[in-house]
């Protein structure tokens, strides 16, 4: 189970490239029968898959830390961006965790993402709350 | 549904509504945003699993749930390079076949750097408040 001595640990996925037929079917998945809204774009929220699970399957994965996947649920997400994504852009993407608490016997994971485009501006950044009961 | 591309929102005034966005959610869409987003968790695709696990059936995944809340800004503000910030929290599960519908309001404006922060919530048709905590800030167009 994850505790504070875990605390400021570090996941990094670098070149991640941002994959315009990905992004397509992401903003299709999130249109579901609806019209896409700004097919041109790539979605905001398409951080989830260019920032935060590359680290996040690292942090899973860690068996020093032995996150339960079983007790797991995303209890809350912050996501800030500064900059816009473009498909083909290449990002480096890095999550810390922040904090570790036990509270009324779960334990609440705090995870920082930062995703950072190939021109060095941030793209991405996020903040997870994760529960393990 | 409104025309895909409005224009961008250039003022906003403390309490202004955002236009709320509905959504019904099929399992055929929970699939396409597993493939789509690689999280294949099978609470979210198995049926039988989510059962085994407590659950009523399969259930949404938060995010494609945030997702849309992120849709509903973009579309009140003029565009998905109008919104910086989002956040929530996921607090009840959104199930197969229910509809989701984001709110929201305006609680703060800034005029010294042209931004709008607004509260946001998502309710299930089943009553359920999905999304609790909403937050959000826009950039205006100046």
């Amino acid at each position: 189970m994850p505790d504070q001595s875990h605390v400021g640990r570090r996941y990094e996925a670098n070149g991640q490239v941002v994959d315009g037929a990905g992004a397509r079917a992401f903003a299709q998945a999130i249109a579901g029968s609806d019209e896409v809204y700004a097919a041109s774009v790539v979605p905001p929220t398409y951080a989830a898959v260019y920032c935060l699970f590359p680290t996040l399957y690292q942090l899973f994965g860690d068996a020093e830390v032995g996150v339960s996947l079983a007790g797991l649920v995303h209890g809350e997400q912050s996501f800030t961006w500064p900059n816009p994504v473009r498909s083909g852009d290449v990002v480096d993407a890095t999550a810390v965790i922040a904090s570790v608490e036990d509270k009324r016997g779960m334990t609440f994971l705090g995870i920082d993402h930062e995703a950072h485009r190939q021109d060095g501006e941030t793209v991405c950044r996020g903040h997870s709350l994760m529960i393990i009961r | 549904m409104s025309a895909i591309t409005n224009s961008p929102l250039t003022s906003a005034v403390v309490g202004d509504q955002m236009t709320p966005l509905a959504r019904t959610v099929t399992q055929e869409q929970i699939n396409a945003y597993a493939d789509a987003s690689g999280d294949h968790n099978p609470i979210h695709v198995d049926p039988e699993f989510a059962r085994a696990v407590g659950l009523p059936g399969t259930i949404a995944h938060g995010f494609l749930e945030m997702a849309i809340l992120t849709e509903a800004v973009a579309r009140w503000a003029g565009g998905y390079e109008r919104v910086g910030e989002v956040s929530c929290r996921f607090s009840k599960p959104l199930l197969p076949g229910e509809t989701v519908t984001c709110t929201g309001h305006v609680v703060t404006v800034d005029d010294s750097n042209g931004t709008a922060a607004l509260e946001l919530e998502a309710t299930s048709s089943s009553g359920d408040r999905v999304l609790t905590n909403g937050r959000a800030t826009v950039r205006l167009a100046r």
